[in-house]
């Protein structure tokens, strides 16, 4: 029996070794295609070229800033959302959170654009506070603006989700205590909020420093561009392949480097998980009176002020395409295309997340710290590789044999789910110890192992997490164009493709249509995958007296 | 596992597409907008098949020209193209240098463009100049000339596209560097004082900023307010006529010389020059038609500009892009 059990905690590691040759042979293999076909890399022109350190500069600014405004903004927000577990559309603002991260940017734009643009909802307001035309849309304050939009939510939706992983006890015995809230954050918040710092920060980073349509659009012209911007006139116009991997290289080495940083910095989270997906507001605090009535509604009104009006811009927009959309023959095909692509790529996204977390904690046990964190860092690859790297390298790796058809989209949907790694990651890493070493020691004790103990031990701790996991995934390939446009077949799109479709063919009114379509299904997936996995109540009963006793309690 | 295949079949059939199995196949490389659903594409497709009777008219839709030329790049002999359909007269010495094309021996007589038409390779199937549309609510009076664009009041601001990531801003690049010459750079900073911002993608510009009113003027053809009086019934958006003359754009095709359909391919270079085909695109493909149509021309199509057409030689083009790009950015970043 024990040298049985000994074999199988092999497991781990071997899974992550898998999942860790699947990505970084996918992304160095597209990476070395594109250098085996160049001919010569000249290194020196990274300095010879004046724009391009001017480029390379201005791209590390504007990401530093913008991540700094986005996680460090996200902080307040977070702790206002767990302290008020219920207020009227907290619901409705959470799934919001949900959505800005996947909007295709084409359409946060138009809503950003809609809403604080020179003619927006925003700009009487504006004339009227600062008594000059708006014009802070265009610039860095835009491209700022549009990053805290994007990242703000999702950095305050993960922390939400850490925070209330606290114990419950901590919970009681702070409010048995009435701890302030000084000492709260000290004690309770901090901790939770600490070890998911680093990562998400290096997340944001890198999201911010590759994202070329928003930094050139907003930026107001050449002066602000990003590497990816060379990077595509070196591959699409000049077909100058080894400019073009020299670029991406450059990106890697230096959004890879960050990430190792982070991961080292991270350390391990807390071993102690109690019960999960308990809200801490049930629980009174003492901290949620006074003042921070006040100061709370003032962070989440910030919040619904930054998050909903573009939403609701693009909302308007499609109600106004909604006439035409029966008459859109390619649209459900494209959706119910859209949704199956994006059950896999989020599934496959899911089970690597698993791998290499399962994997490197294996290591990280054993003490092979530093192979853990690259285990660990290894999944941010696909990120920071460029989209049109990754594609043309794979076209040159596998075109003569790979055909078009549905191989190409099982490839769409295979880069879609490692393109989603590192957010599935983010999101059960908290999660995964599963057991604390206490509850562990108890459950081998009474001899729980294997599938009993995977079933009623750990799965009812990973289910939530799993499915936010699962969901991000999902909508994250739900909204991507970035691959498809490579490998894609005309007469059947996805629904992004046929958004741009729409729009080279001047139909604004069905493009508003499908991007609100875009958008249901995306709340769709949330709603879904987060009914399903909600905790329902062992004994009817329990639920009353539990919400009796809130109720005496405040 | 015994679920696994009938699970899978209906996802493959979602994934493919329509597959029908025919005699002949022509395979045609195009743009993705050519072929969406309102496109000029499936009346094509139609058309074509009735002609030839037993053939297949398949089309793989990329991003754009840039893509076509960027995959016969990648794929070589071995592309899977019998005819590629979308590359403009900028992007023809450059798939010409590939060695890939083959003569297209179809008769030119027909076309009716603004400018001559020799060449024996590519054959165009529409055309239109770059201009800047305006938004008459917002102007009374557009510029009638670049000269009038650089000295008009303050609040007239314009949307570009980069040059380096969209065809519609090379477009500009040429057509400065063609009214301008050695002063383009001088011209390009006077220009920046009326720039809200530089796109990366004419989407971008037209429908996030153009089309939320964002700026009275944006940089993109010609035909576009045909689109908007045609289809929106409404007037509001007309493109400035410049009397140094406007930059042509001819989009053409060509046959494949390893194609295994030369014969299917020619015809439909053949069939291009006809109104089966001509008369989708004005609409379908927002351009002019390559040959006269005639009645069949839609009204709106005669109240649109008619500029002097500019352009350079695509070798011309070929040779000194890249120095023209250096010179854009160094004059706009200063």
């Amino acid at each position: 029996m024990r040298s049985r059990w000994a074999t199988l905690s092999r497991w781990p590691v071997s899974l992550g070794i898998a999942a860790l040759t699947a990505v970084a042979g996918l992304g160095l293999g597209s990476l070395g295609a594109l250098l085996w076909q160049a001919r010569g890399l000249h290194p020196a022109m990274l300095w010879q070229e004046p724009w391009l350190a001017a480029v390379l500069r201005f791209t590390l600014w504007q990401a530093t800033l913008s991540t700094l405004l986005a996680v460090g903004l996200a902080v307040p927000v977070a702790l206002a959302l767990a302290r008020r577990p219920h207020f009227p559309g907290r619901g409705l603002l959470l799934r919001a959170m949900e959505l800005s991260l996947v909007l295709p940017t084409l359409i946060g734009l138009f809503g950003l654009v809609a809403v604080h643009g020179r003619r927006g909802w925003a700009a009487p307001l504006w004339e009227w506070l600062v008594g000059a035309e708006s014009g802070y849309l265009y610039g860095l304050s835009g491209i700022v603006l549009a990053h805290v939009f994007y990242n703000l939510p999702l950095s305050a939706r993960l922390m939400l989700q850490a925070l209330e992983t606290a114990p419950s006890a901590h919970w009681r015995l702070a409010s048995q205590l009435g701890l302030t809230r000084s000492t709260l954050w000290r004690t309770l918040e901090w901790p939770r909020v600490k070890p998911l710092l680093p990562r998400l920060a290096a997340l944001v980073f890198t999201l911010c420093f590759t994202s070329f349509a928003i930094v050139m659009t907003l930026g107001g012209g050449p002066r602000s561009s990003t590497l990816e911007v060379a990077l595509y006139q070196a591959l699409k116009f000049d077909h100058d392949l080894a400019l073009a991997a020299l670029l991406a290289l450059t990106q890697l080495v230096i959004c890879l480097s960050l990430w190792l940083l982070a991961l080292s910095r991270g350390g391990a989270p807390s071993l102690v998980v109690g019960r999960v997906a308990l809200p801490g507001g049930r629980w009174h605090r003492r901290d949620a009176l006074g003042i921070s009535r006040l100061t709370d509604a003032v962070w989440l009104t910030a919040l619904a002020a930054l998050l909903l009006p573009p939403l609701l811009a693009v909302v308007l927009a499609g109600l106004t395409g909604l006439p035409a959309l029966p008459r859109s023959a390619s649209l459900w095909p494209a959706a119910l295309r859209s949704l199956i692509m994006a059950l896999g790529a989020g599934v496959g996204a899911l089970s690597l997340a698993v791998a290499l977390l399962v994997g490197s904690r294996w290591l990280r046990a054993r003490q092979h710290a530093w192979a853990a964190l690259l285990m660990e860092g290894g999944g941010q690859l696909i990120l920071v590789i460029p989209a049109l790297v990754l594609g043309t390298g794979l076209f040159l790796l596998l075109r003569p044999t790979l055909g078009s058809g549905w191989q190409g989209y099982a490839l769409v949907v295979l880069v879609n789910a490692f393109m989603a790694l590192p957010f599935a990651m983010q999101v059960v890493r908290g999660a995964l110890p599963g057991l604390s070493a206490p509850e562990a020691r108890l459950a081998d004790q009474f001899g729980i192992r294997g599938w009993a103990r995977l079933r009623w031990l750990v799965w009812p701790r990973l289910r939530r997490p799993l499915a936010l996991a699962l969901a991000y995934a999902m909508t994250l390939s739900l909204g991507d164009f970035s691959v498809i446009a490579l490998f894609g077949s005309p007469s059947a799109p996805t629904l992004p493709m046929l958004l741009y479709q729409q729009l080279g063919g001047y139909r604004w009114q069905g493009a508003a249509a499908t991007a609100l379509v875009l958008l249901v299904l995306v709340a769709l997936v949330f709603v879904l995958l987060g009914w399903l996995t909600r905790h329902p109540p062992r004994y009817p009963w329990t639920r009353y007296a539990r919400e009796e006793r809130h109720a005496r309690m405040s | 596992m015994k679920y696994a295949i009938p699970l899978a079949l209906p996802l493959i059939l979602v994934m493919a597409g329509p597959v029908q199995a025919s005699e002949r196949t022509l395979t045609v490389y195009t743009y993705d907008s050519f072929v969406s659903e309102w496109g000029p594409g499936p009346g094509i497709e139609a058309a074509f098949e009735e002609r030839c009777g037993d053939c297949d008219l398949r089309f793989v839709a990329l991003d754009g020209g840039v893509d076509i030329l960027q995959r016969l790049r990648l794929e070589g002999e071995g592309t899977g193209a019998d005819l590629v359909l979308g590359l403009d007269m900028n992007l023809m010495a450059e798939a010409r240098a590939l060695d890939l094309l083959a003569p297209h021996e179809v008769d030119t007589a027909p076309l009716a463009l603004p400018i001559d038409w020799a060449d024996d390779t590519f054959l165009p199937y529409d055309w239109g100049h770059f201009a800047f549309v305006y938004d008459s609510e917002q102007i009374s009076e557009p510029p009638g000339s670049f000269r009038e664009l650089l000295d008009a009041p303050d609040d007239l601001q314009l949307i570009l596209q980069d040059p380096r990531t969209s065809v519609t801003g090379q477009g500009l690049l040429l057509w400065i560097k063609h009214v301008y010459g050695d002063e383009a750079p001088a011209v390009w900073a006077a220009l920046n004082e009326r720039v809200l911002t530089v796109t990366n993608s004419w989407s971008q510009a037209y429908f996030s900023l153009f089309m939320n009113g964002e700026a009275p003027m944006v940089l993109s053809y010609a035909t576009s307010p045909a689109y908007h009086m045609a289809v929106e019934e409404t007037d509001r958006y007309q493109a400035a006529e410049f009397e140094e003359g406007h930059y042509l754009q001819v989009e053409t095709a060509a046959m494949m010389a390893h194609t295994e359909q030369p014969d299917l391919a020619r015809d439909f270079l053949a069939f291009m020059l006809t109104p089966d085909f001509q008369r989708h695109i004005p609409l379908g493909n927002v351009m002019n038609p390559a040959i006269d149509l005639g009645d069949e021309l839609p009204e709106v199509f005669d109240r649109l500009i008619q500029p002097q057409s500019l352009t350079f030689t695509p070798e011309e083009v070929r040779e000194n892009r890249r120095a023209w790009i250096r010179e854009w950015l160094n004059a706009s970043v200063r």
